[in-house]
This record gives C-alpha cells, structure tokens and sequence, in this order.
C-alpha cells in the first residue's frame, strides 16, 4: 500500500499525465496485470495477491485509448470527492460520467475502471471516498469514535439501533473504543441478524452481530477486520450449508480474487461454524438436492487453492457425497429459537 | 427470269434510296426528335473523319435555327480537307455511294448516312441540301442539290464557284422537325462527343442566341489510323467476287497475296494446299464451287496471323481521362483496356473509364455511356451489347453495396462495327465481342471494389480518429485538471500524427 494520501497520489497521477503530453508523448501508465495467470497465493498472508507482472495502458494505442481517458476521469472524479469531503456510489460514479461526457457502456465498466484505478494507485476505493451501493449492517455493544469530517471525535454506540446501523464511510472509518463483547459473529441473511438482535442472542454470546448480506462489501470486511484486530476478538462466521455460503466464509478468511491487489482486508482466524454439511445430516435440517451449478462449484472449490485445508477438502467430500444443501432458515423447522438455543451455543462454545 | 417477270404484274424494283426512304426507322429517321439527331451527327462524323485526314485540329461549327412551320435548318462547318469538286453530288446525292472497303477505323461511313438525311429534308421540308466546299486545288464551289428517289441520282439544282475563307466543308440541311424536344439530345451528343473526340473543337448555337464552345481538352491530334488490305477471314462471297473482278488474269496465289493481310506467299501456299487449288490457277479459270469453297476455307484456316491493328484509332488513356474529367468532375476514376482481338477477321478493342462523381445519377449499376469508333451512341441501349454486358454483372462483388454515382464509358473501336441496325445505334451480340468487353467491365469493376474498398477503410479510418480524438481531449482536459496545473495547447497536431501513416489513403 501507498504511504501517500490518496489526494497526493492522484495529482501525481494527474502531473504525469500532463508532463507527457506537454512533450508531445502521449501518456502511458503501467497497471499490475490482473490476469488470472498472475494472481497468485501468499501463504504467508493467507491471501490472493497480485503478481509481479504488469501491463501498460497506452493512450496512443487505439485499443486503449477509452479506458486511458475513462481512467484519468475516474481519477479526476475521486480527487473532486476527496477536495469537497464528499462519498459517492458506484452506482453514482457510473451516473455522473454522463455530465463529465465520459462514456461508460454499463455500470460494470466503470466499476473496472475504479478497479485499475485501484490497482494504479495501491489504495482501495474506499480511500477516494467511493463505496458500494449496498450496505450490510453491525450491531453490537461497541462504542467507537468517528473521524468523518463533520462528526470528528463524536461517540456511536453500535447498539443505538435495533435495526443494526449500517456500514458506510463513517463506521469504516471511525476508530474503535470499547467493547464488552467476546466474539464477532457474522451471518449470511438479513433475517438471521434480526432473528438474533431480537432474541437478544448478541447479549448471551456477548456478540458483535454483522450482516454479511452475500458477499460481503469491502468497507465490511475493513471493519470486521479493524475490531478483531483492535479487541483481539475472535470471528465466527455462519452462512447457508451451500457451496456459496461457505465461499462466502472463505473470501472473509484468505481473500477474493478480485480484490487481490487490495490488501488489509482478510481475517484469517476467522472461523466457518455452519451450515456444514455434517450439521444438515446431524440436525436433520430441511434440504435441498443440489443442483448442476452448485455441483460443478463444488469442483471448482475443489482445484482451489484456499481450500487445501484438510478441513475444507473434507466438507467439500461430504457435500459431495450428501448431494444436498440447506439454508440458514432451516432451522425454523424446530422453532423460532432453535439456532439461538442450541445451535450456535453447540457451535460457539 | 423472263418468265417471272411476266407473270408478275405490277412487279417493280425499287431503288435504294426509295428502300432506305420507306424503311427510315432502320437508318435512324423514325421521328423528328430522332431525325434531328440522326442528321447533326451524320454531318459532324463526316467532319471529323475529314479532319483526320488533314490531321488538322478539328474546329466545327454547329448552328441549327427554326423556320415556319415545324422547319428546321441544321449547318455544320469544319476545317477539313474539302472534297474534290467532281465527287460532291454523287457522294450527297446517292444512296450507298462511297462502297470503299477501307479497312482503317472511321467515324461514319459515307454512303448512307448523309444522304439518308437530304433525302429526309427534302421530302420533309422540299428542300434542297447546300454543299459549300473548299481543297487545296483552288476557289471553294457551293452546290445546292437534291435526289432522285426513283432513279437514285443526285439533281443539281444549282452549282457555281463561291471562295470560302479556309479550306474545309458546310453542309447545310433544311428538315422537319422541333428544336425545343430535339435540343437535349443534340446538346448532350455534341458534348459526349468531345470525349471520344477529346481534341475537337465544336462550336454550337440555336436560333441566333449566343454560341457555346466545347472541347479542344487535349491539344494533340491523334495519330491517323494506317489503312490495311482486308483480312481473309473478312471474305465473304461477295466481298471475293468483286475483289476478283478486278484482276481476272491474276494467279490465284498471287491474288491472294496482293489482296489481303497476313498472306505471304508461303501462307498462300499454305492455304491453298488446304484447299485444294492449284496455285497457278488464273482467277477467270475458277468455277463457282471454287470460289465459294474459297470464300469458306478462307475464314476456316487456322494459319492466317491475327489483324494488324494498326488501322485502329482507340482514344487513349491520358486522352480519355481527360476529356471525361474535363466533362464530369470525378472524385476518381481509371482508366482499362484491352489489347486488340478480332471479329470475324475485324480488328477491334475496347477501352473504358470507370468513375465516381456526385454529377452521374446514383444507382445498382453504373451508368452507361456508349461509344463505337469515336462516336457517342445515345438511342436503343437496351439492346445494346455493352449494355447487356453491364448489366449482366453483380455490382454488389464490385464495390456497390449502397447506390453510388458510378458511371462507365466504354469505347469500342473496329474497322467494321457491328451495329443492329442502319441506325447505328447499338452493337450486335459478336461473341467475341462479348468475351472482351465483359473482360473490360470486371477489370474496370476490380479497380472500383479496391477504390470502395480504400474509401470504406478511409472513413472508418476517419471515424476512428474522431473517435480516438474525443477520448484524447477527455485525457488531456481531466490530466491536468487532477494535477491542479494548466492544460497543454493544442494537442491536435498529437492526434494527427498519429493517423498519418492511415488518412493518406
């Protein structure tokens, strides 16, 4: 990561782009190449990682003239965001190309636009002030400290909703205080995070409760990281009993290909509790068969390298053989509070 | 005989002249509009042809001017060499009287033509023709003349010495017929004229208004086609026996070889070993048999060389090109050709331009302009060869994908042209001729698929650095403005430098 700000970097980026092209050279940047064939595995670091490898965005090259100019808009756009104290979407971002007379086909062009920029400058978007449309939510009795501008210095307690507070910009960045808590648990579904605000599970377990909500964003998985890392707690966390679910868990854990020249954002302690295929069969939950797709993930998961583990390439054996997947829901089957009575106590202690 | 031509009653020959006149449809005098034209381009043709032989740059003047009563009197002057005096009414004033077997390639072909037109003035409008011409033996004579139809003789009306300032010819003719509907057409053959004929001069004005001059795009006279003897394979049975006629105590061998190209004394011996005759054998001596198993083998021995083709006077690419880019402004062209072949023993070519101009009319096919031995032909293309032949090919393979101004001028040249008709309108269907102008037309189609090609390439090219320009001025507008400094000046220089090596196609 850069020991610049992010403000600095940008204008670097700007200067030499200028410089060039007051030479009369046109401008040429070099961009770690994320090709699959150099993104490798630090074992080390228990994540993906880019490789040494680089590719150069030539603007006058015909080919890359469009993603050199959308890059230096993109560019452009984050500083404007850092100068004026603001955020944006990426959705935003996507919608505001139109007034800069930026052409973007769809918003997953831009969205790899952000990404070399990412790649370019070795800090995440988060750094320029740009974030995901979706948020997931944390809950907890947590006390820390914004450092939005604005809001420096002012206290949140992570308890002040019973709906979870959503993760932003501010929490991301806000520092931890205090915490009673003894764990973070994370879970897949916007259901099972209320289910357990409800029955006031956060307070039995002594929990900091986060909402996944699928893969989870980036400024989540900084501020999972930012409270292990600050209270020395340990993460668990609970997904549907499918090859997505545990994935989920994975990427949490070591990291996802796609953010592999982000780094920061992995906690490798971090432990997957359930739905493993033992508990559908143990708690004879409601299931599934699966189906091709979730099959043929299975392989993949399979060959990959995080999932050399002897305990993963043991559940991928008993999905296999079990041919059947179960969501979090299942437990329903037994009662409103059969996850907070028997299931997480049984996993958790 | 006698006995049929008692038997018979009221059985009568006619002349050629009353023939010709009963079938004027055939020899291009159908109607007025067409008769008009029919007249101005016999006259011009015969012009032209004179000022060719005098080498001379040929200045002709063309007036036509409305009488009463639906009369028209149409005068062309030129510069030529004049005609000898003595020949002038038989040559105005009888049908099919010039029967030279002049083997070079001209324009007209005196005989029919000129004298189709007096005949239709004069029976149109009773008028006679007027001949005022000049050579270099002496003081110009005027004759006004007029036809017999019945006995095909010329009548002098009247014939007196009158000096004219150059040496050279006017003829003028006086016919029915409407200025206003003929005037188009006269106008668009005088200008297609000066293409085949890119060194003319013509001066033209109707009624008195002020004249218009075209022509004259190039300045040098082309070289005069060389006369050569017939061919053998030309030979037919009546073309042998009047060549015969005129040497009846020559050798057969040595007629052979004094008559025709291509026949030295080896190949006549050659050829009459095929055949069959006796070399020494005297012309009077031959039966009918021989002379018809002659006129056969003639044009089935393989051992005769290909015509000389140097009777033949094709226009020339720097000649053509220019009189076509002196007409049309083109935004390209190309010219094609091919080497001379022959028909039936004629010597031909065909030449042609293909082009691309906003002033032809967009379409599928190209636009067709027709032209044999010089002269522009403007009626019957449809049954035209070269039209047939234009129309034959896919123009989608050659570079029209969309409707484009194309157009196509294609001449052909031969010391005989096969027309359809007397008319002399459009080209019969010779296979030969076939095989080398749908030759023509696709090598002249393969230039334009590479011009659409390059103009295609050209535009994306075009299309490309615009495109490539927009995202550079994204670059250097947002560069310098995340630097925080001012933006570079101009940077179009940048762009195009960049696209050098592809815009200048």
């Amino acid at each position: 990561m850069s020991e610049q700000k992010p403000v600095d970097t940008l204008k670097a980026i700007g200067l030499r782009i200028t410089e060039a092209i007051t030479e009369g050279r046109f401008p040429v940047v070099d961009l770690p190449n994320r090709g699959t064939d150099n993104i490798e595995f630090d074992a080390e670091l228990n994540q993906f990682v880019l490789g040494e490898s680089k590719v150069k965005r030539d603007s006058s090259n015909l080919k890359h003239i469009r993603s050199f100019a959308q890059l230096t808009w993109v560019a452009y756009f984050a500083k404007q965001l850092l100068d004026s104290n603001r955020t944006s979407s990426l959705r935003d971002l996507y919608y505001s190309s139109e007034a800069f007379e930026v052409r973007f086909n769809d918003q997953g062009e831009s969205d790899r636009i952000i990404t070399d920029l990412e790649c370019l400058t070795g800090q995440p978007r988060e750094a320029f002030g740009i974030y995901p449309e979706e948020h997931s939510s944390v809950f907890g009795s947590v006390k820390m400290n914004y450092t939005v501008p604005g809001y420096e210095g002012r206290e949140v307690d992570l308890t002040l909703s019973p709906d979870g507070l959503p993760i932003g910009r501010a929490l991301m960045t806000a520092e931890p205080a205090e915490t009673d808590a003894k764990m973070i648990l994370a879970v897949e579904s916007g259901g099972m995070f209320s289910r357990l605000i409800e029955t006031k599970a956060w307070k039995r377990f002594r929990a900091i409760l986060v909402q996944l909500g699928g893969q989870p964003p980036r400024s989540t998985r900084t501020l999972m990281r930012k409270l292990h890392e600050a209270f020395d707690l340990p993460v668990f966390l609970f997904t549907d009993g499918d090859p997505w679910g545990m994935h989920i868990a994975q990427v949490v854990k070591s990291g996802s290909a796609n953010a592999a020249h982000i780094s920061g954002l992995t906690i490798p302690n971090a432990k997957w509790i359930g739905v493993t295929p033992a508990d559908i069969r143990e708690y004879s939950l409601p299931s599934e068969p699966m189906s091709s797709v979730d099959l043929k993930r299975l392989d993949e998961l399979a060959r990959d390298i995080r999932y050399t583990g002897h305990i993963w390439q043991k559940h991928i054996a008993e999905f296999r053989s079990l041919r059947r997947k179960a969501e979090q829901q299942a437990f329903s089957r037994y009662g409103t509070d059969f996850v907070v009575e028997t299931y997480l106590p049984d996993k958790l202690e | 005989m006698t006995v049929i031509n008692q038997s018979v009653e009221g059985f009568r020959s006619i002349s050629p002249a009353e023939f010709f006149y009963r079938n004027r449809q055939m020899a291009g005098f159908g109607n007025s509009t067409q008769s008009v034209y029919s007249t101005l381009r016999e006259l011009v043709e015969n012009s032209l042809d004179a000022c060719e032989d005098a080498q001379c740059i040929p200045k002709i003047r063309i007036t036509i001017d409305s009488l009463p009563s639906d009369v028209l009197s149409i005068r062309v002057a030129d510069n030529g060499t004049g005609l000898p005096y003595q020949q002038v009414p038989e040559a105005f004033g009888r049908v099919l009287y010039g029967s030279k077997y002049d083997q070079k390639q001209k324009r007209g072909t005196f005989g029919l033509g000129v004298t189709m037109a007096i005949l239709y003035g004069q029976i149109t409008a009773d008028s006679p023709v007027f001949i005022h011409t000049q050579n270099s033996s002496g003081p110009g004579r005027i004759y006004s003349l007029l036809i017999d139809v019945e006995k095909n003789l010329p009548i002098i009306e009247n014939e007196r010495e009158k000096s004219r300032s150059k040496d050279g010819t006017t003829v003028a003719i006086t016919l029915r017929g409407d200025l206003k509907r003929a005037k188009e057409r006269v106008v668009e053959y005088i200008r297609l004229t000066t293409i085949a004929s890119p060194h003319a001069v013509i001066e033209f004005g109707f009624d008195g208004e002020s004249t218009e001059v075209v022509g004259g795009w190039s300045h040098k006279v082309p070289d005069a086609p060389v006369s050569s003897k017939p061919h053998p394979r030309v030979a037919d049975l009546e073309l042998l026996r009047r060549m015969m006629a005129r040497s009846p105590s020559t050798k057969i061998h040595d007629f052979l070889v004094d008559s025709f190209q291509q026949v030295g004394t080896r190949t006549a011996t050659r050829f009459l070993k095929f055949v069959g005759i006796d070399p020494g054998l005297r012309i009077e001596s031959l039966t009918r048999a021989d002379i018809t198993s002659l006129s056969l083998s003639l044009r089935r021995f393989d051992g005769f060389g290909p015509p000389d083709s140097r009777c033949l006077s094709p226009i020339g690419e720097e000649a053509f090109l220019l009189s076509v880019e002196s007409l049309f402004s083109n935004s390209w062209m190309q010219y094609s050709k091919r080497s001379p072949s022959e028909w039936q023993g004629h010597p031909f070519f065909v030449e042609g331009i293909i082009a691309v101009g906003n002033e032809f009319p967009k379409g599928d096919t190209p636009t067709l302009y027709r032209f044999a031995n010089r002269v522009p032909l403007l009626y019957d293309a449809s049954d035209d060869i070269l039209t047939k032949s234009v129309k034959r090919l896919n123009w989608k393979h050659y570079g029209i994908s969309v409707p484009m101004p194309v157009a196509l001028f294609i001449h052909f040249g031969s010391t005989k042209v096969p027309y359809r008709a007397a008319g002399k309108q459009s080209l019969a269907h010779m296979k030969e001729i076939e095989t080398d102008v749908t030759g023509l037309i696709r090598s002249l189609g393969r230039s334009l698929r590479k011009f659409a090609c390059r103009k295609e390439q050209s535009k994306r090219d075009a299309r490309k650095m615009q495109e490539f320009s927009e995202m550079f001025k994204i670059v250097t507008k947002y560069g310098p403005a995340l630097a925080e400094v001012e933006p570079p000046s101009s940077t179009t220089h940048m762009v195009r430098s960049l696209f050098e090596v592809n815009t200048d196609v």
